[in-house]
């Protein structure tokens, strides 16, 4: 994007496309910055700098086309850009690595196969809701596009500017993970799971 | 698989048992299977899908089992990972930023 771009819409359309498109999607944009951020400041100043941004490149954005994934994408660049680096967390795991680390599937499967459907739907939302934010930042990401926003494979790979493959992988990867925290409270709260049963 | 547990049943397919003798207790190819299963439940369309799917869950127990827990997750978190709430000034608040950005 660059500051310098041609003018594409009038004052009065820019008021429409940013409040018939842009604005509605607010509370997906704080649901994600604050997944993101774990604070609520800083997930307040993320969807506004996303807000401001959107407003300021408006005419790079086609009226018409995928809006919140247009912002999506903008939150998770200012992100990167501006959030990850200053984040008084301990740095997460970076994906490759656990990429490479867990390379089987058929050991994971092993691992989580005794996780029963009505066991994480007897869940409550907090254990849900921990369980996903304990996972690495970028496996975080990829479930909340996925799972909580619905975008498609293809919309994730522009949003995230990684190969449909690559999303995939690290989709399949990450509920992997999910599950083997999920399994981890259904054993520690008694929920059944066929290891248990007699 | 125990009858005695309390269970909610979610009807997906024709075929919603929890146990059937139709399906074998081993899959033969689990990665394969699982991945095909996590693109049809991600909507992500394969050709031939909803055939192999009803194929799965009619034949293969470790198949039904892992559909069953990857929809179940799905489900719980579309649920009850969304429902953040917004600060009530948000909204205004970058309105405002907007306008005197003009
Ligand atoms: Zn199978």
């Amino acid at each position: 994007m660059s500051d310098v771009q041609r003018r594409k819409y009038s004052q009065e359309e820019r008021s429409t496309i940013f409040d018939g498109e842009f604005m509605p999607h607010i509370d997906s944009m704080y649901n994600f910055a604050f997944r993101l951020t774990f604070d609520e400041d800083d997930a307040k100043d993320l969807v506004q700098d996303t807000y401001m941004k959107a407003f300021r490149f408006i005419n790079s954005f086609e009226q018409g086309t995928n809006a919140k994934a247009w912002l999506f994408r903008i939150l998770k660049n200012s992100f990167i850009n501006d959030y990850r680096k200053k984040s008084k967390k301990p740095a997460t795991v970076d994906y490759q690595e656990v990429e490479t680390f867990y390379n089987s599937d058929d050991a994971d499967y092993q691992r989580t196969s005794d996780l029963r459907a009505e066991s994480v739907r007897d869940m409550l939302g907090d254990e849900i809701s921990n369980a996903l934010n304990a996972l690495a930042v970028d496996f975080r990401t990829v479930i909340i596009l996925a799972d909580l926003e619905g975008f498609t494979y293809e919309e994730m790979a522009k949003i995230l500017d990684i190969p449909i493959g690559t999303v995939r992988s690290r989709l399949h990867r990450a509920r992997n993970l999910l599950k083997d925290t999920l399994k981890g409270y259904a054993q520690s709260m008694g929920y059944a799971t066929d290891e248990e049963e007699d | 698989m125990p009858q005695t547990k309390r269970r909610t049943k979610q009807v997906v397919m024709e075929n919603k048992e929890e146990s059937s003798p139709e399906r074998k207790l081993q899959c033969n190819d689990v990665s394969k299977c699982f991945q095909l299963l996590e693109r049809i439940l991600d909507g992500e369309l394969v050709e031939g899908g909803n055939e192999m799917l009803q194929e799965k869950l009619d034949k293969c127990q470790p198949c039904f089992a892992h559909f069953h827990l990857e929809q179940a997750i799905r489900e719980v978190l579309k649920t009850k990972c969304t429902k953040q709430p917004v600060p009530d000034k948000l909204a205004e608040s970058i309105r405002q930023m907007i306008q005197d950005a003009r």
